[in-house]
């Protein structure tokens, strides 16, 4: 009697489902909005370090490289913030009596509304 | 089979579905210091009420009366059913319900919060409660997940139970059960012991019923003396999806659904079951009459209307059209979701859109293990209680909703009196109980693992014949001819059996050999079946002969008890009289002004 | 069977009993668009090979018996036909992330005690009496638990779930969501009880969202959905004990 069968578990088990891989793309994304992160936290820390050093910095992330890095970071920002609105109704469903409101509305009432209310507001202030 | 490890409860229960869980909870809940095994050959959550659809009926309404639903069950049931057992039925039906309710089901509700009830077939009020179409998928589990409350309650599922074991007084004390991982045969012992093992509507090719409906627990205690009671009455439900036997519940009709034949016309209306009001008139669906009469009468008014060419021809049989599409896409996902699942997955049609072809389905067995109104059986100790039992509330024909609620009155008093027995019947002897089961390992063994034996029928042979001839024989109409050859046929396959052979003759989970056991009960009960029909020369209920067309009150007004024979013979057939408290039997009346007391009319 | 068209099942064979490693047996079929998978197998049973081996019993998709991976994917076989795969060959396996006790028959064992686990019964400090009728419900509150009581238990989701599959203290998906399903109900009081069980260790902070067990589920019980929420919940119970441990008379 050799009892139960227990299967391997694989190595790359993130590759098994298209669900799996769309999960681990959406991990890493995190990685680039982490990273950026640390890119605005220096920008503060050159900004107290005064004028010229902050000057010297923003030069220094129009370069090419840095360009690239933004547009990548800005993708990987966008997109992570798309399946966090796209999970919003899931983790916080809205209610109408019986009803509860269809996803994609839920998405927008939840998510998509305030994000761009806020980025709006952030965009006028800046602006102003 | 190996011989398997002995185990001692105080009362153990044979059948984890809403019978064998609501008995369990009744026991575990009034004797906290007892031990109680629930002994199940599936998960208890996948035992067959999980399929029930409809609803589960009780008086809970103030429009409605107890009255009114014991009068309902006893006309439905052609007045074979016994008036005192119903009366305890209908009277705890509503506190079972609300138990039910405190232990989490999610009956669907009205605006206020109390619970929502629909109509059903035969019932003069709509008095069925129901969580919207899946109401034994929620019974069950809430029953089974309140189960989980209960230390006291150990479960042995995956295990399937082949013998009662009758200690030397005569008293039941237990079961032998394979324990389907290892292939061995336990002794599960106690003081009492209730069979819960549902319906056999595996005895009919066609049915709503799933593979483990197949009478086990009929043909064990019809093995060990015990009479099956009413076994002609079996209940077609007029609306399976054609193909796969999948129930279309009543709460379709209930809801306001209509059946036409191949020229879209209510033939109903043709068969004294009233007036086809329009749908769009209040009244409709009007109680008691047209799409809301009783089972047999509507599976009968089918089988006419296909003599009379009135039917529509598939290449599943002749189907009728249960047309739903005025109730409208918002009602139908409101209230019976799972029809429109179902029509869409199994018939590929989109009720919303379309009428849904049916035909009348094997769905019930009204009759059962012989007990009386405290669920006991001739033998001291033994119990049973739901489908497998026949106490007997359904008589010639059930009510739909009966069913359900009946698992919870009887399964919780079969608890309370088998728990009394074994308070009052302490004593056993372990080693005499051992021996059997050790012997039923040893029989099990010697019938199905013998390798000299080979090229044998299969299974499925003989299950087909079985199948054919109970079909042909003992359907919707019958006579003394189709009978003679299906009680012929079967005790051809009795023979037969001994010498089917398996592929398989290894012990873990050996699903071939419990397959050729279930082919062993389905035997036992269909020869059950066909010998009290043979006998019964009337018509009554969901048994029409058509040799004897006439309800027969003078001969007739009485269970029939099918005793088995154990050198193989036929059963004896005896009768036992209906007790009639105060409903005398009457004309049983559907349409316009019905559902009058018989005294009344 | 109407047609002489045939097709190949590859099935999953293991017997513990004598094989250390499971192996696949190919079977021919006939091919009968009204088929579920489930309808193929059990023609292989009864009529080729009365040693393979499967669960089944209501054939219509909610006694939960019948889930297996059908072509990598886990699914309830009574409801997928063989018309979704024709003519290619269907391979059929006993459902992941579970030990597997012979052919497509995998071991409950794990999940069961997770069920339990989470004490999915109704909790309150009141006696049961039913003479006060009903407790009264409304259709709103209904619909707050409603879809997470709609489990059949298949298992299907813990398949699906690589937490499942590597971490033994998670609960799992259709447990966390029965639990959440309590939890919701407005006739319940016994959520703290359960949070004891849900918030220790990985039990629900295993979950990282992947996502799928709600993809695969045939019943829309979106078991995904109800562990954000546990965990919301959760975060805010933690929280609460950490600044007000319990005893502490909050
Ligand atoms: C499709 C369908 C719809 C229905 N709808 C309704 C409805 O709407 N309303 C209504 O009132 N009724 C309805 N009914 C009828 C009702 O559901 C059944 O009569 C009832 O559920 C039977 O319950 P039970 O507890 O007696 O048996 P089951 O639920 O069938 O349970 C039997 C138990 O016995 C166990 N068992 C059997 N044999 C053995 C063995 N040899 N060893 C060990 N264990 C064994 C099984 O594992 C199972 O746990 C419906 C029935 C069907 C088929
Ligand atoms: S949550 Fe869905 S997939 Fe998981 S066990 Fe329940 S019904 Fe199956
Ligand atoms: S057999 Fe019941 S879910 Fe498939």
């Amino acid at each position: 009697m050799s009892g139960q069968f227990h299967r391997p578990h694989a190595w790359a088990w993130f590759l098994e489902r298209p669900g799996y891989v769309r999960f681990m793309v959406r991990e890493l994304t995190s990685f680039f909005v982490a990273g950026y992160l640390i890119v605005l936290l220096v920008t503060l820390g050159r900004l107290g370090g005064g004028e010229a050093a902050f000057a010297e910095w923003l030069s220094a992330l129009s370069g090419p490289g840095w360009m690239l890095a933004h547009v990548v970071a800005l993708i990987a920002a966008v997109w992570h913030s798309i399946t966090w609105f796209a999970a919003v109704p899931q983790a916080m469903p809205v209610y109408l009596g019986e009803k509860k409101l269809p996803a994609p509305l839920a998405a927008v009432v939840m998510g998509y509304g305030p994000w761009l209310t806020v980025t709006a507001g952030i965009v006028w202030w800046v602006l102003r | 089979m190996a011989h398997g490890t002995t185990h001692e409860h105080d009362v153990i229960i044979i059948g984890g579905g809403g019978a064998g869980l609501r008995a369990s909870i009744a026991i575990a809940e009034e004797n906290p210091d007892f031990s109680v095994a629930c002994v199940s050959k599936v998960y208890p959550m996948r035992s067959h009420t999980v399929t029930a659809e409809g609803g589960a009926a009780a008086k809970i309404k103030p429009n409605d009366s107890l009255e009114d639903h014991i009068y309902d069950t006893i006309s439905g049931a052609d007045w074979l059913a016994d008036q005192d057992a119903v009366e305890y039925f209908v009277n705890e039906a509503p506190s079972e319900m609300i138990q039910l309710e405190h232990w989490g089901c999610p009956w669907s509700r009205e605006p206020d919060g109390s619970v929502a009830v629909r109509p059903f077939g035969g019932m003069k009020i709509e008095r069925t409660w129901f969580a919207a179409d899946k109401t034994g998928f929620h019974m069950l589990h809430s029953l089974f997940q309140t189960t989980l409350k209960y230390g006291n309650i150990v479960r042995y599922d995956e295990h399937f139970a082949t013998r009662l074991l009758i200690d030397g007084n005569g008293r039941c004390r237990g079961c032998a059960a394979i324990e389907l991982r290892t292939g061995s045969v336990r002794a599960i012992l106690g003081k009492a012991v209730i069979i819960c093992t549902g319906g056999a509507g595996r005895v009919f090719p066609f049915t709503t019923n799933g593979s483990i409906k197949t009478g086990d627990g009929m043909a064990m205690a019809y093995r060990a003396g015990v009479a099956l009671k009413d076994m002609e009455f079996i209940q077609y439900h007029p609306t399976g999806l054609p193909g796969t036997g999948i129930l279309i519940t009543e709460a379709s009709r209930g809801e306001g659904g209509i059946l036409v034949n191949k020229d879209g016309y209510r033939y109903l209306q043709d068969y004294e079951l009233g007036e086809a009001l329009d749908v769009s008139d209040p009244r409709h669906p009007q109680k008691r009459a047209m799409e809301l009469g009783p089972r047999d009468r509507l599976s009968q008014c089918f089988i006419k209307e296909k003599w009379a060419g009135r039917t529509i021809e598939t290449k599943d049989g002749h189907v009728v059209h249960l047309d739903l599409r005025h109730l409208g896409e918002a009602k139908i996902d409101k209230k019976i979701p799972f029809v429109r699942e179902l029509s869409r997955n199994y018939a590929g049609i989109d009720p919303v859109y379309k009428p849904i072809p049916v035909r009348p389905v094997v769905h019930y067995v009204m009759g059962g293990i012989d007990v009386d109104s405290n669920s006991a059986t001739s033998v001291p100790g033994l119990y049973a209680a739901g489908e497998c039992a026949c106490v007997s509330i359904n008589g010639a024909n059930r009510l739909g909703s009966n069913s359900l609620t009946e698992l919870l009155v009887f399964g919780a008093q079969a608890g309370r009196h088998a728990a009394r027995f074994a308070m009052d019947n302490p004593d056993y002897d372990v080693s005499e109980l051992e021996a059997q089961a050790e012997d039923e390992g040893a029989r099990i063994r010697r019938a199905w693992f013998d390798t000299s034996r080979r090229n044998g029928e299969r299974i499925v042979t003989l299950r087909t014949e079985l199948h054919d001839a109970m079909e042909n024989g003992a359907g919707i109409y019958r006579n003394a001819d189709s009978l003679q050859s299906a009680c012929e046929t079967v005790a051809d396959l009795r023979a037969r059996y001994r010498s089917v052979t398996l592929d398989d003759h290894t012990n873990s989970f050996n699903t071939e050999l419990t397959a050729a056991l279930e082919l062993g009960s389905l035997i036992d009960v269909a020869e059950a079946m066909a010998h009290s029909a043979i006998e019964r020369t009337e018509s009554r209920g969901s048994h029409q002969r058509l040799d004897h067309t006439e309800r027969n009150d003078d001969d007739f007004l009485a269970h029939s008890m099918a005793y088995h024979r154990p050198d193989g013979s036929p059963p004896r057939i005896e009768y036992k009289p209906v007790t009639i408290t105060k409903w005398p039997p009457g004309a049983r009346t559907y349409g316009a002004g019905s559902g009058l007391k018989g005294e009344d009319r | 069977m109407s047609t002489e068209l045939t097709m190949t099942l590859e099935v999953f064979r293991y017997h513990p009993e004598t094989d250390h490693e499971p192996r696949f047996q190919a079977y021919e079929v006939p091919y009968d668009e009204d088929w579920v998978v489930l309808d193929a197998l059990n023609w292989i049973k009864d009529h080729v090979d009365g040693s393979l081996t499967h669960r089944w019993s209501c054939r219509m998709g909610v006694c939960g018996s019948c889930g297996m991976m059908v072509n990598g994917d886990p699914k309830l076989t009574c409801a997928v036909f063989l018309k979704d795969y024709y003519p290619r060959p269907i391979k059929v396996e006993p459902l992941v992330n579970f030990p597997v006790e012979r052919d497509l028959v995998v071991s409950l064992d794990g999940f069961m005690d997770k069920l339990e686990a989470v004490k999915p019964y109704i909790i309150r400090d009141d006696v049961n009496d039913t003479s006060g009728g009903e407790y009264l419900q409304s259709p709103a509150e209904l619909a707050q638990y409603k879809q997470y009581s709609m489990c059949i238990n298949c298992m299907l989701c813990y398949a699906a779930c690589p937490v499942a599959g590597h971490e033994d203290e998670f609960l799992g998906p259709a447990a966390l969501a029965l639990g959440h399903r309590y939890n919701k109900d407005s006739r319940d009081q016994g959520q703290a009880e359960r949070l004891d069980v849900m918030l220790v260790g990985e039990a629900i902070w295993g979950c990282t969202f992947v996502g799928e067990c709600t993809v695969v589920c045939p019943k829309h019980v979106d078991p995904a959905g109800a562990i954000q929420q546990a965990k919301a919940v959760g975060a805010q119970e933690f929280f609460k004990r950490f600044v007000a441990p319990k005893g502490a008379g909050v």
